[in-house]
């Protein structure tokens, strides 16, 4: 029977992924991705994971074993991971009728199919992003689009499943076992908090949210958790959020309301969406130091399918609208005029806590240092002389040109001077 | 680079999708890029290969996902690092062979042991 599916593709220990596609060495090795300033574990290959490390592990207590255990670390290279979650998106592109970037390595696709059918599929599409990206994926199908991040945990988990699984392809009873022993908070949009109002309520496990009453639910819970229940259902009823937020990433796209048609246009709608990202980011007190702005046209249409994508780093961590702004910018060149553009977005990286960097960044400008000096001058009068400095001197970390990324690999796909090198010899 | 286009001869009485493009520049990306998101530039090391007219410091288009054929000039990854040679399939079996007499040619017990990363299609060489 043919019905509409949803597929959450997402890649696989993403930047542990992306630096084995370039690096036959680490090949089969445990590898840790450490977050800005070399500090803390942000990404783990399968067999990092195996060794107990986890998401945040510091990298100082892992540092003195990590030659024993045959650990290898890289920086976080995001502009590396930026092009290759790029990459990704298209190729999904070119297997759906309608994709949504939903983060920098997960993806909605949408097919109409049989369940045998969208297996098939699925096994096609993972096959394919393998072989011609090197990044491993699962995918999940169901009705919707909580059953598709439901089933793509369950290919994760069951070996046998070989990275795929399509919920309403499995037998009834074993979809019921599941859920049943399925805790609450493993549901997508439902966070520790509400999973403890639950509870509360005596709902602890999937299966008894989804045969609650939606309007009880409702009421107690809000409308977000109802629609979690239908969707366990199998209604489908979650649109995605414009502003998506992730432990390391931070995403604002959304869909125009009519297509956006001129580079004009385009530079307001970045704009826009930039200063929407900043927002968020001050929010949670981060800045931002990678920035990846993308536009789409929409998969219906006869015309080819165009998805303009870039992404940049900043000459320092920054949660400044105007210096994100103008950054975002930086896609307007690859705009193509006339071209029906119904989607943007910006995606932020690389995020660290903010006020941990200098904010007086002179020297990339050396034209505003002739204007600091006074000013300088009054801040230390007005508050005393420690309070603000130049250089190093105004500095409570090492700033960004001394930050370490000690073990980061060349920017492949994004920087000429730092492509792949292969060997003739 | 830019260069102008001119636009190919039409048969009257069929509109050409190309006419709507006519003033456009060739685009490099678009005739040399085939597979974009499956595509990769790397930058060649060493002589191993000027006999394929592949030279020291040369640029290798790469797509990746394509299957290799006989004669094909692949990037094979030996010992962990990445190599360039020509992929030879026989009747006697698999063979990774330089173009250069000075190198010699690898023999590869069996074609599932060997990881070809990806099919170089092009090779950019600077001439001056």
């Amino acid at each position: 029977m043919t019905q509409h599916l949803v597929a959450l593709v997402d890649v696989n220990s993403f930047y542990a992924s992306c630096e084995r596609a370039f690096d036959p060495t680490l090949a089969g090795k445990p590898v840790v991705v450490l977050s800005n300033n070399d500090g803390c574990a942000v990404a783990m290959s399968p067999e990092a994971k195996q060794l107990g490390i986890t998401v945040g592990a510091p990298w100082f207590k892992l540092a003195p074993a990590a030659g024993q255990m045959g650990l290898l670390a890289r920086s976080s290279n995001y502009e590396l991971y930026g092009d290759m979650s790029h990459r990704f998106l298209q190729i999904i592109g070119e297997h759906s009728a309608q994709v949504e970037k939903y983060s920098i390595d997960e993806a909605f696709a949408s097919i109409s199919s049989s369940p045998g059918q969208a297996s098939t599929w699925a096994q096609g599409l993972r096959q394919e992003i393998a072989e011609r990206l090197g990044l491993p994926v699962g995918i999940g199908l169901g009705q919707t689009k909580t059953l598709a991040k439901l089933a793509n945990l369950a290919a994760k988990k069951l070996a046998e499943m070989n990275g795929v699984c399509v919920w309403e392809g499995l037998a009834g009873d074993y979809r019921e076992q599941v859920l049943a022993r399925l805790p609450v908070q493993q549901i997508w949009g439902i966070g520790s908090r509400t999973a403890n109002k639950l509870a509360a309520m005596g709902i602890d496990t999937a299966g008894q949210l989804r045969d609650a009453d939606p309007p009880m639910i409702r009421r107690r819970l809000g409308v977000p958790v109802m629609r979690s229940l239908l969707e366990l259902r199998g209604q489908s009823c979650i649109e995605l959020e414009d502003a998506r937020e992730f432990h390391d990433s931070l995403v604002f796209s959304r869909s125009f309301s009519s297509p956006v048609t001129t580079c004009e246009v385009m530079e307001q709608v970045l704009t826009s969406y930039a200063q929407r990202a900043c927002t968020r980011l001050n929010t949670r007190a981060s800045e931002a130091r990678t920035l990846t702005a993308w536009a789409m046209t929409s998969w219906h249409s006869s015309k080819a399918f165009e998805s303009p994508s870039v992404t940049l780093s900043l000459p320092a961590p920054s949660n400044d609208p105007v210096v994100l702004s103008r950054a975002a910018k930086a896609l307007l060149p690859k705009i193509t005029a006339g071209t029906r553009y119904t989607k943007a977005g910006i995606t932020l990286t690389d995020l660290s806590p903010a006020g941990v960097q200098p904010t007086l960044d002179v020297l990339s400008d050396p034209q505003q240092e002739h204007s600091l000096g006074p000013l300088l001058h009054q801040v230390r009068n007005k508050v005393g002389t420690d309070s603000i400095g130049l250089g190093r001197g105004g500095l409570r970390m090492p700033a960004e040109w001394e930050m370490r990324r000690e073990m980061m690999s060349p920017r492949y796909t994004t920087r000429w001077e730092e492509m792949l090198t292969v060997h003739a010899t | 680079m830019q260069l102008p286009a001119t636009p190919e001869a039409v048969p009257a009485g069929f509109p050409s999708p190309a006419l709507d493009f006519v003033h456009e520049s060739i685009n490099l990306q678009e005739h040399l890029i085939h597979d974009p998101p499956a595509t990769f530039i790397a930058r060649v090391s060493g002589d191993s290969m000027t006999g394929a007219g592949i030279s020291n410091g040369d640029h290798l288009l790469i797509r990746k996902g394509t299957r290799p054929r006989d004669g094909d000039v692949v990037v094979a990854v030996l010992d962990g690092q990445f190599t360039v040679k020509r992929l030879r399939l026989t009747s006697s079996g698999v063979l990774l062979e330089a173009a250069n007499p000075d190198y010699p040619d690898i023999p590869v017990p069996e074609l599932s042991e060997l990881t070809i990363w990806g099919v170089a299609y092009m090779c950019l060489h600077s001439l001056r």
